[in-house]
């Protein structure tokens, strides 16, 4: 028994060493410095107690990135959950081709953010704005990227093109796990493919519907490499998420401990999102 | 808690970068050349690499008993921050007169070259505007190249729409309308990358209201809603010559559509010059000063130091590092340099006779020169996204009130 117990430690340790050293021992250390005036560099810095903070509520670029943030993480939240639902539906079904169209869907997953970013960048810059003089409309003739009222929507169809693949594997591997018989049984008793898919395969999907909202709103609130690759926050601020706001100032613009403040208070913003989604989506699973 | 790790990664990138680089020097220490004196001389522009190698072959081999190697890291700046973090500080260092300079040197890094015999060679305007910027009575860093950012047009395009350069404002705006009427696009904007919209500003604001204002502001005594409404006007003027999509377009964009001749006058640096080329190698092209006013004499050419060279303070061979500076100033190292980088010299002297960049030649050699406006523009305040956002509301009063709020806010946090 012992013995046994020596190879779990060995296992757990060095695991937790690491984990420590690179991620909360940091974690801490950022806390440490978001109650200084450090900006990044100096040799010495002084406390500052909570002034950071109170000048964080006074901020209104904060205030604005947090309202760009929200409003991209809720459309793009839903926008992936439905439409990687529907993907794994018919990904699940008795199609031609199934696994080559598996293979197809679950590419955008591998490919790096800023690679499909930049060649986003360019189908904005110039393909799109072809077709739109092509079909004489004026809105789509100029780069969405560039207009400050919809380059959050070129945004969110990058997001959501990307985020589809990994929610459409957990939502095909959600549906194999319902048993056959169910669906023969519903068949039996005549019930038809919207009822069956309501009471069914929906509530049967449950679990994986709250992984999946979980994820992709944690996904959609960190946003960032998409926004450096299409628009660099621009035009004006009209795209920068928080994640963004807190590198660009901490480390372009030298006030490191300010936005160390920042993120410290988004850590916390985001750890009460979760866990309240948790509760919501996991009350309402044993419900059904 | 993964936000963290995502503000955490650049830093640890940095210190791995580090320790690379400590790696590298401990090996040279135990070289062949003995007791020679090694000098780490530390730079920011990948594209000098090739110059300064053989500039530093010919050093080492005049000089036996010192041996400098180059160091140039990508994002070197960064690299410099988190090697000042862990006090391993290069001996020479060549950077721009940028924001960082200046926060380096208000920390005291850098050695003071007031009274130093290497400056005399050097344009006295570049030196004040060294000083200027970080607001010391020190200077610490010698300037060694320059660079200038005005007006670039198309020399065959002027010549065959019967052009001249213009040197006021309304020359300059006449000249834009003419382009206008004959069917062609007199700038092509690149206002999706915001950085691009200072050139313009920096073109103005010098003439317009003066560097000096920055110095008052920070004492409180003037605000950017006194003294900056003619420059918001005139950058919305500027909008009205545009190309179409011009927020849609980028910096890149711009250099190749500019070298093809989409439009006949480009607002950008010279350091656009060599891109353009190489998207249109015979182009024929011209830069003249930015024409912010309608009295040409205050019309500067807007000019700033691209690289400057200084020693660190912890250094142990001072000397041998000063030995290196001087030998970069000496006029046929200095002339080598800025021929091969296409860079404008801060020595006096040297000039650079590239035809592209003539029109420029007098306001150097009068010393008619006017730094950035934006290198005395805190850079948490990010300038360049309020201008951008302006361009696209054009609400002039709400500009000119975020620009004062703005500064205000990040006064406040230091």
């Amino acid at each position: 028994m012992a013995k046994r117990r020596i190879a779990y430690y060995l296992m757990t340790i060095p695991a937790l060493v690491l984990f420590f050293a690179f991620h909360t021992f940091p974690a801490i250390k950022g806390i440490y410095y978001s109650f200084t005036n450090w900006d990044g560099f100096s040799k010495t810095f002084d406390f500052v107690g909570f002034k950071n903070y109170a000048n964080i509520f006074k901020d209104e670029n904060v205030l604005n990135s947090y309202l760009f943030t929200f409003k991209y993480a809720i459309v793009v939240t839903i926008l992936i959950n439905v439409l990687s639902l529907l993907i794994a539906l018919g990904l699940n079904a008795k199609i031609k081709f199934k696994n080559f169209f598996r293979g197809v869907y679950f590419l955008p997953n591998i490919l790096s953010v800023l690679i499909v970013g930049f060649i986003f960048n360019y189908i904005f810059a110039n393909v799109l704005p072809i077709f739109g003089e092509k079909i004489g409309s004026a809105f789509l003739s100029d780069n969405i990227l560039g207009s400050e009222n919809w380059a959050w929507i070129g945004i969110v169809i990058v997001g959501v093109w990307q985020g589809i693949a990994f929610n459409t594997i957990l939502y095909l591997a959600g549906l194999q796990t319902i048993s056959k018989d169910l669906y023969e049984a519903s068949s039996l008793d005549g019930a038809s493919r919207w009822r069956e898919f309501w009471s069914i395969t929906f509530p049967l999907l449950a679990s994986f519907f709250t992984i999946n909202m979980v994820l992709a709103m944690k996904g959609a609130l960190m946003v960032f490499d998409q926004i450096v690759a299409l628009t660099g926050g621009g035009p004006g601020r009209a795209t920068q998420s928080i994640s963004l706001l807190i590198y660009t100032g901490g480390f372009q613009g030298g006030e490191f401990a300010y936005q160390s403040a920042n993120a410290v208070i988004y850590f916390i913003v985001i750890i009460v999102i979760s866990a309240l989604q948790l509760k919501f989506l996991q009350k309402r699973e044993m419900d059904m | 808690m993964m936000k963290m790790k995502k503000a955490i990664m650049p830093v640890l990138a940095g210190v791995l970068a580090m320790s690379m680089l400590s790696g590298c020097g401990s090996k040279s220490d135990g070289g062949a050349s003995g007791d020679a004196v090694k000098i780490e001389f530390f730079q920011n522009k990948t594209e000098a690499k090739a110059t300064f190698d053989k500039l530093i072959a010919k050093f080492n081999s005049a000089n036996p008993n010192i041996k400098v190697t180059q160091v140039n890291p990508p994002d070197a700046e960064t690299v410099l921050k988190t090697r000042v973090a862990k006090k391993q500080i290069p001996d020479v260092i060549g950077i721009g007169a940028t924001d960082t300079y200046s926060t380096l040197s208000k920390s005291g890094l850098f050695e003071d070259f007031s009274s130093d015999p290497l400056t005399k060679n050097i344009q006295p305007a570049y030196l004040d505007m060294l000083k200027a910027q970080t607001g010391l009575s020190e200077l610490n860093g010698i300037p060694f190249s320059t660079n200038a950012n005005g007006v670039i047009y198309n020399k065959a395009m002027f010549k065959e729409m019967g052009l001249t350069v213009p040197t006021t404002w309304d020359e300059f705006m006449a000249t834009a309308q003419k382009i206008k009427d004959a069917g062609k696009v007199p700038f092509y904007l690149t206002l999706k990358d915001s950085w691009t919209t200072l050139i313009p500003f920096n073109g103005m604001e010098p003439g317009v209201v003066g560097i000096d204002f920055f110095k008052q502001r920070k004492e409180g005594t003037v605000t950017f809603k006194d003294k900056f409404r003619e420059v918001a006007d005139k950058q919305l003027q500027l909008l009205s010559f545009g190309q179409k999509d011009m927020f849609g377009k980028g910096y890149n964009d711009g250099n190749v559509a500019f070298a093809k001749g989409q439009s006949v006058m480009y607002l950008q640096g010279v350091w656009a010059i060599p891109e353009i080329q190489k998207a249109n190698p015979s182009i024929e092209l011209g830069v003249f000063p930015f024409p912010a006013t309608n009295d040409p004499s205050k019309n500067k050419l807007v000019s700033g130091v691209d690289t400057l060279l200084t020693v660190s303070k912890s250094s142990g061979h001072k000397a041998e590092a000063k030995k290196f500076i001087d030998f970069l100033l000496q006029s046929d190292n200095a002339k080598q340099y800025i021929t091969e980088q296409k860079a404008f010299p801060a020595v006096q002297g040297v000039t650079q006779d590239d035809p592209s960049v003539a029109d420029l030649k007098p306001a150097f050699e009068k010393g008619d020169l006017v730094d950035f406006a934006d290198h005395y523009i805190p850079g948490a305040m990010k300038v360049d996204t309020i201008i951008q956002g302006f361009l696209q509301k054009k609400d002039v009063d709400a500009y000119l009130n975020s620009l004062d709020t703005e500064w205000d806010k990040v006064a406040n946090r230091k």
